[in-house]
């Protein structure tokens, strides 16, 4: 991210209730573990860093010129167990663009999480892109009494499409918006996709956001992410938070999005520094599930493992030296080994390559091809700090 | 790519097998599913499991699709679609007292009223909803016995003709709610591979809708 010009910041893990209140529905506070400091004050554990970010961008960095680009990474807490694990404390990536608006800036950020689930080592993954304006437009159209309104914004939030689907049979008046609220679920695919939504929605607003999802596309073909981007329209996610361009990064058979963001731009304007923004966050637990699925999860790599008997351990500790300054990962063994011993420690430490020492002027390096060569110990680090690891 | 369902043991396993052959998807019958858990044929993939872990099993995304009963999806909040409402295993949830109760409506109600149910969630938000003060007992089983022992004022619970309340001489004095199959789907799975997912629930849904 850094490489994106994103500067890496650091919120605090503890916040005022007052503020996170002011980015949380009641539900979300409700999650968060509270407890009150020495002057009695309400404290909470950050359950997400969206807050506390723009809480630094109108705070200490008011004066910073705008647009700003930062990202974070940290634990999160949730009082609550998820439904998935027990896990209390997750942790997360994510990064915030703030003080710019617009299609080419949305696709900066989308463009920018898929990147970032491709660093992980993600070697199959899409993205969804939708629009909360497309929704929205929708329900201004819809003629429907308030009261059936209400529910059919509750029934959407809570996915529940046959709830909704008696809402609107119940309804006299049929439109094209009726028909794009109940195949919500299946609005999804590829630039066909707005031409046919577009075919529907007669009005303003969810036209406006079709032209952004169009531009936002286009742009991502040229950001090189034509194959992975995909078009969602149905995308449910909290309609009062996002205000734009939402999206949400899928693995393969994990039942949730691994990656989530979109355009919040009213968030800022309630610390006192308006200005649009959009972001997202990247859930490194879930994207460990998924390697870990594929037998890829990344352990510490090691370059070598150094092992001595007798007067080889000076020399051993030598070459260790060296390998470090060319910036391997190379671990001397506690004890003096032998040959099989030798072995069996190496593939216990799992190093890619095993140098014995038996003594100051040659030793033995096998690499993980299995070929053993004896060589002086200043050819072996010549070998593996010039070999492309 | 494989599509996998979720069904449910108990009550509503007949009807969703009874589904999934009127929908062409496979011919499967309980003594098979029961013997086996899993059955995998020609691209689907049927699992049988316990009628409250179908949600968890969908959420999950350790299967694309589960038939549940509507009274399963009261007690837990997922992730998931609730996409069709697949008509059979009707039954409603009520609110039952002893024939001899005085209780009937909300007027008669006491201060706190002491109610035992299976379904804890449900029960509490509904009695939360008419500004009534409730205790809420749960129990996993027979919760027709709870008030001829004197352990509550009344239940709620699911009943699909009314006998099990007649027979243990209870009343139905209002109802929460009523319940039927429905179908539930992963978000990912609707996602990533819409069009295997999108096809296999409108042919359920077709079949459904047409006497399934």
């Amino acid at each position: 991210m850094r490489r994106w010009g994103y500067r890496f910041v650091v919120t605090p893990m503890v916040e005022s209730i007052d503020v996170l209140a002011l980015g949380l529905n009641a539900e979300q506070q409700r999650r968060l573990f509270k407890f009150s400091d020495a002057r009695g004050e309400v404290v909470a554990l950050v359950g997400e860093r969206t807050i506390p970010v723009a809480r630094l961008v109108a705070g200490k960095l008011r004066s910073a010129a705008l647009p700003l680009r930062l990202c974070y990474a940290g634990a999160v807490l949730s009082a609550d167990e998820g439904r998935f694990h027990q896990r209390r404390e997750t942790y997360q990536v994510g990064a915030e663009l703030v003080g710019a608006s617009g299609p080419v800036a949305d696709a900066e950020v989308i463009a920018l999480a898929a990147r970032c689930l491709e660093a992980a080592g993600l070697r199959r993954y899409q993205v969804d892109v939708g629009h909360s304006e497309f929704f929205q437009g929708i329900m201004d159209a819809v003629r429907l009494p308030v009261a059936v309104k209400a529910g059919v914004r509750s029934a959407l939030a809570a996915r529940d499409f046959v709830a909704l689907e008696e809402l609107l049979a119940r309804t006299p008046l049929r439109s094209a918006e009726h028909e794009l609220l109940l195949r919500f679920p299946a609005l999804r695919g590829g630039s066909e996709i707005l031409e046919a939504a577009g075919g529907l929605v007669r009005n303003r607003r969810s036209e406006q956001a079709l032209a952004e999802l169009a531009r936002v596309q286009e742009l991502l073909v040229a950001h090189g992410l034509g194959a992975v981007v995909g078009l969602d329209l149905g995308a449910i996610r909290d309609f009062d938070y996002y205000t734009g361009v939402i999206f949400e990064g899928y693995g393969p058979d994990l039942g949730r999005p691994v990656a989530q963001g979109g355009r919040y731009d009213r968030l800022l304007e309630r610390f006192g520094r308006p200005a649009p923004a959009t972001g997202f966050v990247v859930q490194l637990d879930l994207v460990w599930e998924l390697l870990a699925r594929g037998g890829r999860a990344p352990l510490p790599r090691l370059d070598a493992a150094i092992a001595w008997t007798g007067s080889g351990h000076a020399t051993a500790m030598r070459l260790a030296s060296t390998l470090r300054l060319f910036g391997m990962r190379a671990v001397v063994d506690t004890e003096s080994r032998r040959e099989r011993e030798a072995r069996a420690w190496w593939r216990a430490v799992g190093a890619e390559n095993l140098i014995q020492c038996p003594g100051t002027k040659t030793v033995a390096w096998t690499a993980n091809s299995g070929r053993t060569r004896s060589l002086p110990p200043e050819q072996v680090a010549a070998r593996l700090a010039g070999s492309p690891s | 790519m494989s599509v996998s369902i979720a069904v449910p043991t108990g009550m509503l396993l007949p009807g969703a097998l009874r589904l999934l052959s009127h929908a062409g998807v496979m011919r499967l019958s309980a003594a098979e599913l029961g013997r086996r858990l899993l059955v995998e044929r020609s691209g689907v993939r049927v699992i049988l499991v316990r009628p409250a872990d179908v949600p968890a099993y969908v959420d999950h995304g350790a299967a694309d699709l589960g038939i549940v009963g509507k009274d399963v999806l009261w007690e837990s909040n997922g992730s998931h679609y609730e996409l069709v409402d697949l008509h059979f295993g009707p039954c409603r949830l009520v609110l039952a007292v002893p024939e001899a109760s005085k209780l009937n409506g909300p007027e008669t109600w006491p201060p706190l009223m002491r109610v035992a149910t299976k379904l804890p969630r449900t029960t509490a938000a509904w009695f939360e909803a008419r500004g009534q003060a409730v205790e809420v007992v749960r129990l996993h089983g027979s919760v027709e016995l709870a008030p001829q022992v004197g352990l509550v004022d009344g239940i709620v619970d699911l009943t699909a003709s009314g006998r099990t309340l007649r027979e243990n001489k209870l009343r139905v004095t209002a109802t929460l709610g009523a319940s039927t199959a429905r179908l539930i789907g992963n978000q990912a799975s609707l996602k990533t591979r819409t069009e295997a997912v999108q096809a296999m629930v409108a042919r359920l849904r077709e079949a459904a809708n047409h006497g399934g």
